[in-house]
């Protein structure tokens, strides 16, 4: 599917003299939500830092230090990074189409098992072994993420519940396979190792241990930008997304975008999960790595369900538990103190009448607009 | 069968101590969502009110001023969910997984500051077994049913409480009301707000119970992220009950068993996994409309704007 002749909105040939005016203001209105979250989230942390006897300014001088102030640091903030970009991208290219994606911590285990799986008996093959791998992951990651959507054009099943019901499923699906079928001798329990030719390699250059899975993540957010605006299929879901009737009335069916969508996501989620055991971990081990798929609705809402938006979200929750393990070192402030942060930006990024009461309509009306017909239900 | 599970009256048992914090939990989600305010959060209000039980008892060596604790905690909790979600209309849903977030991230960071350890809190005064006079007596169903922890019996006064305070009260009928059709609760007069504040507010503290009696009847004492998707399981129950409480309860009681018979079978027989996995399972087959269609109430996850 090459280029497609989407029909220029009116609106747009209305103002295109005023065309970059409008690019400003746009993104200007897409910053002032995450701006505004985050930086009460660092004033509330900072009084919580404060509480617990610390001086804020050296707990957030240490976190910076240890989120960008070494190549070893920049390394250890790329690899938490690179798993949020593709569960961030699962939840924002669900919720182009008006869906709500709670299910990448499932889809993750998925992709993860998968790869656990695959890895060991394609581990023979080297590097093409790990594309086969994550192509894999892509399969059984759609597959999985299809079944909320198909449950949801059928049945009218709300996605918000049966993924997470879907997650629990899905742990502990990959939970059984990496004990019972895959498991085998060691002090973890665990899938076995995957042959040292078939894992992702270090990018080195002194960034420890990051690994060239950041690099297969940014072109995963690529993947999802031509998909979503350089396509007719992502110009129908994000049509789905902004009015469901008007695009059932132009005949673009609701129920197929709605299972692509979160299909789509599912396999972006997976894929995070692949490339985590095949970069990091080289196995799967029980338990496993927990809270990404949570951590990517947070990645997603900060980057306004954009593929750049979310790489840049992803970046920041990287960063931030990075450095977190450096205040941690440097002050008496525990790392969870990240977990806090995170948790607190996530509660303010949607609260449109808090932004307004603070920064007043004008701010709202800019932001806002954006905002709620990403949220549409 | 009671070779492989043990003795019967010891399933009974154990299924009610699990089922006991679902139930609660399940309730409290129930006046929320009910008033129009899904409440994802659940599990995140569970973890937060064991832990604060868990440091009242620790600082007072009282197991009810843990109870107090926890109970102000789960409160505390709710109450921002509905200032977000109610007052500075932010989304229903990323607000509970925030709360969720909130929890485990502060739980971790506060048992760090407060107890100096990671993972698992000091042990602290608990909710002992109070077997209840004569009603233990009777064989076999007794000392399952009537030889629990105080929270236990609570439990089993709450379900009826919230049947009667949801369908025989005023209140119940306009918190109903509120999640069916706002608008008509507006003009007749009463605060769509303020019903989904009490609404929230009672979540809170039903989750409270079901937190506390983790970390202080179960258990004594608070370990990281002893919720464990306990707060998504009555998420769970509540749906398949239909959000009724009768029907939440019975739900959380066959997901108790489901856990029991986890702990009591035999590994070989069935996958415990798979045991696991079986709320969820059985809320997804629930919601796809087999068996009866499960319906939400009509206004839920949506903020309310006065015209």
């Amino acid at each position: 599917m090459s280029e497609d002749q989407t029909p220029q909105r009116p609106d747009e040939e209305a103002t295109r003299g005023s065309r970059l005016h409008r690019v400003l203001l746009d993104t200007g209105g897409a910053l002032v939500f995450p701006l505004f979250a985050i930086l009460i989230s660092f004033l509330i942390g900072a009084v919580i830092v404060l509480a617990t006897g610390n001086n804020p300014l050296a707990a957030y001088a240490a976190l910076l230090q240890g989120a960008v102030g070494s190549p070893t640091a920049i390394g250890r903030t790329l690899l938490g990074a690179t798993p949020l970009i593709f569960t961030g991208l699962a939840v924002a290219v669900a919720f182009r189409a008006g869906l709500f994606n709670i299910g990448g911590e499932g889809q993750l285990y998925i992709g993860a098992i998968t790869a656990a799986w695959l890895g060991v008996s394609l581990g023979f093959l080297g590097p093409i072994g790990i594309v086969l791998v994550l192509l894999a992951c892509v399969l059984t990651g759609f597959l999985w993420g299809a079944i909320p959507g198909f449950l949801k054009a059928r049945f009218g099943a709300h996605e918000v519940i049966t993924t997470i019901m879907l997650n629990y499923i899905g742990i502990y699906l990959a939970t059984y396979l990496a004990l019972k079928p895959l498991r085998t001798e060691g002090l973890v329990p665990g899938t076995d190792t995957i042959d040292i030719a078939a894992r992702i390699p270090f990018i080195g250059l002194g960034l420890g241990r990051a690994n060239y899975g950041f690099f297969i993540a940014l072109f995963a957010a690529v993947v999802a930008y031509l998909l979503l605006w350089r396509t007719r299929r992502g110009f129908q879901i994000r049509a789905v997304g902004l009015s469901p009737g008007a695009a059932n009335y132009a005949g673009m069916g609701i129920g197929m975008n709605t299972v692509l969508a979160l299909a789509i996501g599912g396999a972006f989620a997976a894929v995070g999960g692949g490339v985590e055991v095949l970069g990091v971990y080289g196995k799967m081990t029980v338990p496993f790595v927990t809270q990404l798929g949570f951590n990517g609705i947070g990645v997603a809402l900060l980057g306004r369900n954009h593929p750049a938006g979310v790489v840049l979200g992803a970046l920041l929750f990287g960063g931030l538990y990075s450095g977190a393990q450096e205040m941690q070192f440097a002050t008496d402030v525990p790392l969870q103190l990240a977990n806090v942060l995170l948790a607190v930006i996530l509660l303010l990024v949607t609260a449109t009448k808090l932004v307004e009461l603070v920064l007043g309509k004008r701010a709202r009306a800019l932001a806002g607009a954006r905002l709620e017909k990403g949220l549409g239900q | 069968m009671g070779e492989i599970f043990g003795a019967p009256g010891e399933l009974l048992a154990s299924t009610i101590r699990f089922a006991t914090p679902l139930v609660l939990a399940a309730l409290g989600g129930m006046f929320s969502e009910r008033s129009g305010v899904v409440n994802i959060g659940l599990e995140g209000l569970m973890l937060i009110s064991a832990f604060a039980g868990v440091v009242g008892a620790s600082l007072s060596g009282n197991a009810f001023v843990g109870l107090g604790f926890a109970l102000a905690a789960g409160l505390a909790f709710a109450l921002v969910h509905a200032l977000m979600c109610v007052t500075f209309e932010a989304d229903q849903i990323i607000s509970g997984t925030a709360i969720n977030l909130l929890a485990l991230g502060g739980t971790g960071f506060l048992l760090v500051v407060i107890f100096g350890t990671g993972g698992t809190s000091p042990r602290v005064e608990g909710f002992e077994e109070l077997p209840i006079p004569l009603l233990s007596d009777i064989p076999v169903v007794g000392p399952a049913l009537f030889s629990q922890s105080l929270l236990v019996y609570l439990m089993y006064l709450l379900v009826p409480v919230t049947f009667f305070v949801l369908f025989r009260t005023p209140f119940g009928l306009r918190l109903r009301a509120t999640g069916e059709v706002p608008e008509a609760v507006d003009t007749a007069g009463v605060s769509v707000t303020r019903m989904r504040y009490y609404g929230v507010a009672l979540s809170g503290l039903l989750a409270a119970l079901g937190g506390v009696y983790l970390s202080m009847g179960l258990l004594s004492a608070f370990t990281e992220n002893m919720t464990g998707g306990r707060g998504f399981i009555a998420l769970a129950a509540l749906i398949f009950g239909r959000w009724h409480p009768i029907g939440a309860a019975a739900a959380a009681l066959l997901f108790g068993f489901a856990q029991a018979v986890t702990i009591q079978a035999p590994q070989d027989l069935i996958p415990q996994e798979f045991l696991q996995m079986l709320p969820y399972v059985l809320t997804i087959v629930v919601l796809a409309g087999f068996g009866g269609r499960a319906i939400a109430p009509a206004a839920i996850g949506k903020p309310y704007r006065k015209e």
